[in-house]
């Protein structure tokens, strides 16, 4: 059998690795089939849901999307920064949406001690469960994207081997968390 | 027989052992002891003296002849372990791996199978009793959750890591998505109804599927792998017909 060594340079079609995307694809899948779990529950039991949902603060949801579409903003001005070669400006903006990802999990670790002083733990009611499900599995995503902006950094930082494409890459990861956050925020705090 | 054949067979020999073994074992779980799916963590005392009751047969035959075929493990788990050692990667992540799975093979296979097989040798035990190895049964199973968990990291970063192109980057990825589905399985230990129980929708079902596709996809890539294996050093060399269009790409004669 013949081999072939080295890849050929092809034309790109997404930003940063392709294989990234095929993660967003696949974690898109996966969250779908828990959203519609969770919109099948919702419609057996509605009354339920609309009085568990009653007890979560939309402003609290609402200041938490704002916080993670800022930090959409910032790594996509990370990547524009990146593409231009001025490392320093992307360093800063890397470190930016760290903060912005730092104030979200601040306010959802806020947001869940408040609901349990109320009483709404795990296992209060089926609505309570999904909420603390999917802003867990979420949160432990947001978590993952530290790591991923640590490469985003280490990208800007080091004078060696700097690669726009793994910023990309970072930065598709990262708005994966947000377009996540905006679904689940959807769900849980606005649909009625 | 050819000397690339001789090369590769004990490769070959590891990698019909993974493809069999995952099938006999959905076969012995799914068929023939019928533990899988699981059935309701809610069930009642005299509701699991029936399941152990209709399943009797199935289940002293599948667990006694997992008992003899599980220690192809050591096969399987050398085998995934090896593809490691053939990345740029320390040989850390491979031992990682090996001790790790080691441990997933008692509480997700042995321990379970033996327990089961307590509860249906004597089927005229106290209800309470079988009670209890029904649940130590199926929580045993689900304990190896997290060991699954830490071994698709260990995968995740050694492939993340690699320069010899052993497997693609996005297999890296989706060794995350098998993580992080394995994380779901965690609530499974507070719930017993619902789709967070053992045997729910998320807990078990979406999890299982994402588990099911991460293995064919890693028996195959492992395939390739195996094809493509030059047992050399440096970076393996792609498949002919993977490569791209355009000037790059050097052609070489496999071994």
């Amino acid at each position: 059998m013949r081999t072939v060594e080295g890849r050929a340079s092809g034309v790109r079609f997404v930003p940063g690795q392709p294989d990234m995307w095929a993660f967003v694809l696949f974690e898109a899948l996966v969250f779908t089939s828990y959203f519609t779990v969770y919109v099948i529950r919702r419609t057996q039991s509605p009354d339920l849901f609309l009085q568990s949902q009653a007890h979560l603060d939309l402003r609290v949801g609402v200041f938490n999307t704002l916080v993670l579409l800022l930090s959409s903003w910032s790594v996509a001005r990370c990547v524009h920064a990146a593409r231009e070669g001025s490392f320093r400006a992307a360093l800063a903006d890397a470190y930016l949406t760290m903060l912005f990802g730092f104030v979200f999990l601040a306010s959802k670790v806020r947001e869940w001690a408040a609901a349990i002083a109320q009483g709404f733990s795990f296992t209060t009611d089926e609505f309570f469960s999904f909420y603390y499900f999917l802003t867990a599995i979420h949160f432990l995503h947001l978590l993952i994207g530290f790591v991923v902006l640590g490469v985003a950094v280490h990208q800007s930082r080091s004078f060696a081997g700097r690669s726009p494409e793994l910023v990309e890459t970072c930065a598709t990861y990262w708005h994966t968390i947000d377009f996540l956050w905006v679904l689940i925020f959807a769900l849980l705090y606005v649909m009625r | 027989m050819s000397r690339r054949w001789d090369e590769k067979r004990e490769l070959w020999i590891g990698w019909w052992t993974l493809v069999v073994f995952y099938n006999l074992y959905g076969l012995l779980f799914f068929v023939v002891a019928r533990t899988q799916p699981p059935p309701k963590p809610s069930l009642d005392p005299s509701e699991i003296v029936q399941w152990f009751a209709d399943r009797r047969d199935g289940l002293l035959y599948g667990y006694a002849i997992v008992s003899i075929v599980g220690g192809a493990t050591a096969i399987m788990n050398a085998t995934l372990a090896y593809t490691m050692r053939r990345m740029s990667v320390s040989r850390a992540f491979a031992y990682s791996y090996l001790v790790i799975y080691a441990l997933a093979t008692l509480p997700g296979m042995l321990i379970m199978g033996v327990v089961c097989t307590v509860g249906a040798m004597r089927p005229d035990r106290d209800p309470e009793l079988l009670s209890w190895l029904y649940d130590f049964a199926f929580l045993s199973f689900e304990g190896t959750m997290g060991v699954f968990l830490v071994g698709s990291l260990v995968w995740m970063v050694a492939v993340l890591l690699d320069r010899n192109r052993v497997f693609p980057k996005w297999f890296g990825y989706l060794n995350l998505c098998n993580a992080l589905t394995e994380v779901v399985v965690a609530p499974a230990w507070i719930f017993k109804r619902g789709v967070f129980a053992w045997d729910g929708v998320i807990a078990w079902w979406i999890n299982m599927a994402v588990f099911v596709t991460y293995t064919a996809v890693f028996l195959t890539l492992l395939r390739r792998m195996i094809v493509r294996e030059d047992f050399g050093t440096g970076p393996l060399p792609e498949l002919e017909s993977d490569r791209a269009p355009g000037p790059a790409g050097t052609l070489e004669a496999a071994r």
